[in-house]
């Protein structure tokens, strides 16, 4: 080890004006606000301590908190059941497409424009047919009138419409992802395999799948942790309505503290946030460890 | 259905005629799978181009995939004047590249001093780094608010920028101080012997090496940003100082009737992403890519 010995004072030169910035500006405000999440506070005028009141009220007195929690965990759950899909495509990509990456790069033409775009797009594509939604005048043209909607105002479609938007974009995502993976795979142990009779669909299964587990985890990663913070899109396409039918954790935090003033219960619910993303995040790398040393 | 599925059946290796059947008959599949795929992930974005040339009469007629009769570039001409589209590309420029080389000089100096120098605590400020990736952004929201306006920074783009780069530091150091680790010892110590200061050989040796790295965390930075919706919405009020997603959100629930302009702000939204990525999809991509891998 020949590493620079250098002085303290250099090194916090060199550190110390990322790491201030960055406490200033993510850790402290999660601390304060899981220490409001004790108050009964609207963020302006006096704070009451209250203990820990607004966990029990959001736990178990709270008609929109639970149906929240389980959109979210919904939209993990779809987000992760797109992988396989994803990791299917990629297949079909390496194997059969002799110049792929035109492909690759089309499909992943959405994942770079901004939520709002994407947002006001699909609005755009689930309005009536008399205000232009070209969904509904697809139904209309190939006689399914029965299936019209207002997709993003009924609330029994709603949430769906809005599941089915994040799975559209982010598909090319954990398509190059995947992609990306499978063809860091050596080709020899293909060919070894194809030696051995496993070809097709055998050879995927024995050889591609496990290979691409740790590829696969950091997808599941990725979709779990964006689904538990999926916010700006349901933000933008419908804010948490029609009455709360759309609501997910993030959303509720946003309206309990920006529209209804209730600081301190929008804190509480801040922080059950928190808590659930690093739990998840340990859970997954926990089970995955185990599934690497398995394959490995 | 049924005939197919015979013909998918495995055959000897010696029908050789027909293997060689099956496999088209199945590269065919793959291929019309794929094209409906291209399909479904891009006709959105071009009927939102179409849209964006048609009058209103065209849009509500319900046959939307008709070419405009003639193309309505007055949508255009509207979404930029009266959508002040000019003034909301200018301040997502102007925010993104601030944020840009804010991330790069303190990501890059954190990162040489947790890779190249030998302290204690080196991987305690990495681990410090790690755990903030799994805070969500929505969570400070609130708390950044109230400090923002004690501080009398709210509704400036100061704040705004301070937090996109405090939440693109983690990634950018775990992606740069992973590059410099590697780079070989023997460079710093014939600059050392050299006599060469900490601060030259982080200019003249270590940042000139580690430029694809900071490509990547260029391309991050930018597709973050420049994208970036709910902090511009809830730490900005002045018309002045919105970024474009934002304007864009402004300009729809402003002009809720007009479709074709909506539809042309929406074009123009998207427009300088997709110019960029026309130019450097695989940069981008094989970004993105790091930047998953990496988080």
């Amino acid at each position: 080890m020949n590493v620079l010995r250098v002085s303290k004072l250099t090194i916090t030169a060199f550190v110390l004006p990322c790491l201030l910035l960055y406490t200033c500006i993510v850790f402290i405000p999660i601390i304060v606000s899981l220490y409001s999440g004790l108050l009964d506070w609207n963020g302006i005028g006096e704070s009451k301590f209250v203990g820990l009141q607004n966990f029990i009220n959001l736990l178990t007195n709270d008609p929109v908190f639970w149906p929240s929690v389980r959109r979210t965990l919904m939209f993990a759950v779809f987000s992760m059941a797109e992988i396989p899909v994803a990791l299917f495509v990629a297949i079909l990509l390496n194997r059969f497409v002799k110049k792929p990456n035109f492909l690759v790069s089309s499909y992943f033409l959405p994942v770079i424009l901004s939520v709002v775009i994407i947002g006001q797009l699909w609005k755009t594509i689930y309005n009536p047919a008399s205000m232009g939604g070209m969904l509904n005048q697809l139904l209309d043209m190939v006689g399914l009138e029965s299936l019209t909607r207002s997709w993003l105002t009924d609330p029994s479609v709603a949430m769906y419409s809005l599941y089915f938007v994040a799975l559209w974009q982010y598909l090319g995502y954990h398509t190059l992802i995947q992609f990306t993976g499978i063809q860091n795979i050596p080709a020899d142990i293909y060919e070894a395999a194809r030696i051995d009779g496993a070809e097709g669909l055998k050879a995927d299964w024995h050889i591609t799948l496990p290979m691409n587990i740790p590829i696969i985890k950091i997808s599941i990663v990725l979709a779990f942790i964006g689904s538990l913070q999926a916010f700006d899109m349901v933000m933008v396409m419908t804010g948490g309505g029609p009455a709360h039918a759309t609501d997910v954790i993030s959303t509720h935090m946003y309206n309990m503290s920006f529209l209804s003033m209730k600081y301190g219960y929008g804190s509480a619910i801040a922080a059950f946030l928190v808590v659930i993303c690093l739990c998840a995040t340990v859970i997954i790398n926990f089970l995955f460890n185990r599934l690497e040393r398995k394959y490995s | 259905m049924n005939a197919l599925t015979t013909r998918v059946a495995p055959g000897k290796p010696a029908a050789a005629e027909k293997s060689s059947r099956r496999f088209s008959i199945v590269r065919l599949l793959v291929y019309v799978l794929l094209g409906i795929l291209f399909v479904t992930q891009l006709y959105p974005l071009l009927w939102l181009a179409l849209y964006s040339l048609k009058n209103n009469e065209e849009i509500l007629s319900g046959n939307f995939f008709a070419l405009p009769a003639s193309p309505q570039w007055q949508n255009f001409t509207d979404a930029i004047e009266s959508g002040n589209y000019f003034r909301y590309l200018f301040n997502s420029f102007f925010v993104t590249s601030v944020t840009m080389v804010g991330v790069l000089l303190l990501a890059s100096l954190a990162s040489f001093a947790i890779s190249r120098f030998r302290w204690r605590y080196g991987q305690v400020v990495l681990l410090i780094f790690l755990v903030g990736m799994m805070i969500p952004m929505q969570a400070t929201l609130l708390p950044l608010m109230i400090i923002f306006k004690n501080m009398g920074i709210l509704n400036t783009h100061l704040s705004i920028i301070l937090p996109y780069i405090a939440f693109q530091t983690p990634i950018s150091v775990f992606i740069l101080s992973g590059f410099m680790k590697a780079i070989p010892h023997e460079i710093e110590e014939s600059a050392v012997v050299d006599g060469a200061g900490i601060f030259r050989i982080f200019r003249s040796i270590i940042l000139p090496i580690s430029v694809p790295p900071m490509m990547t965390v260029c391309i991050l930075t930018f597709i973050n940003i420049w994208n970036e919706y709910i902090m511009a919405a809830t730490f900005i009020s002045s018309e002045k100082l919105k970024t474009l997603p934002f304007g864009v959100y402004s300009f729809v629930s402003q002009y809720s009737v007009n479709y074709g302009a909506i539809g042309a702000f929406l074009v123009l939204g998207a427009l300088p992403v997709i110019l960029i990525y026309f130019l450097l999809a695989d940069k981008i991509t094989k970004g993105m890519v790091a930047g998953a891998v990496k988080g």
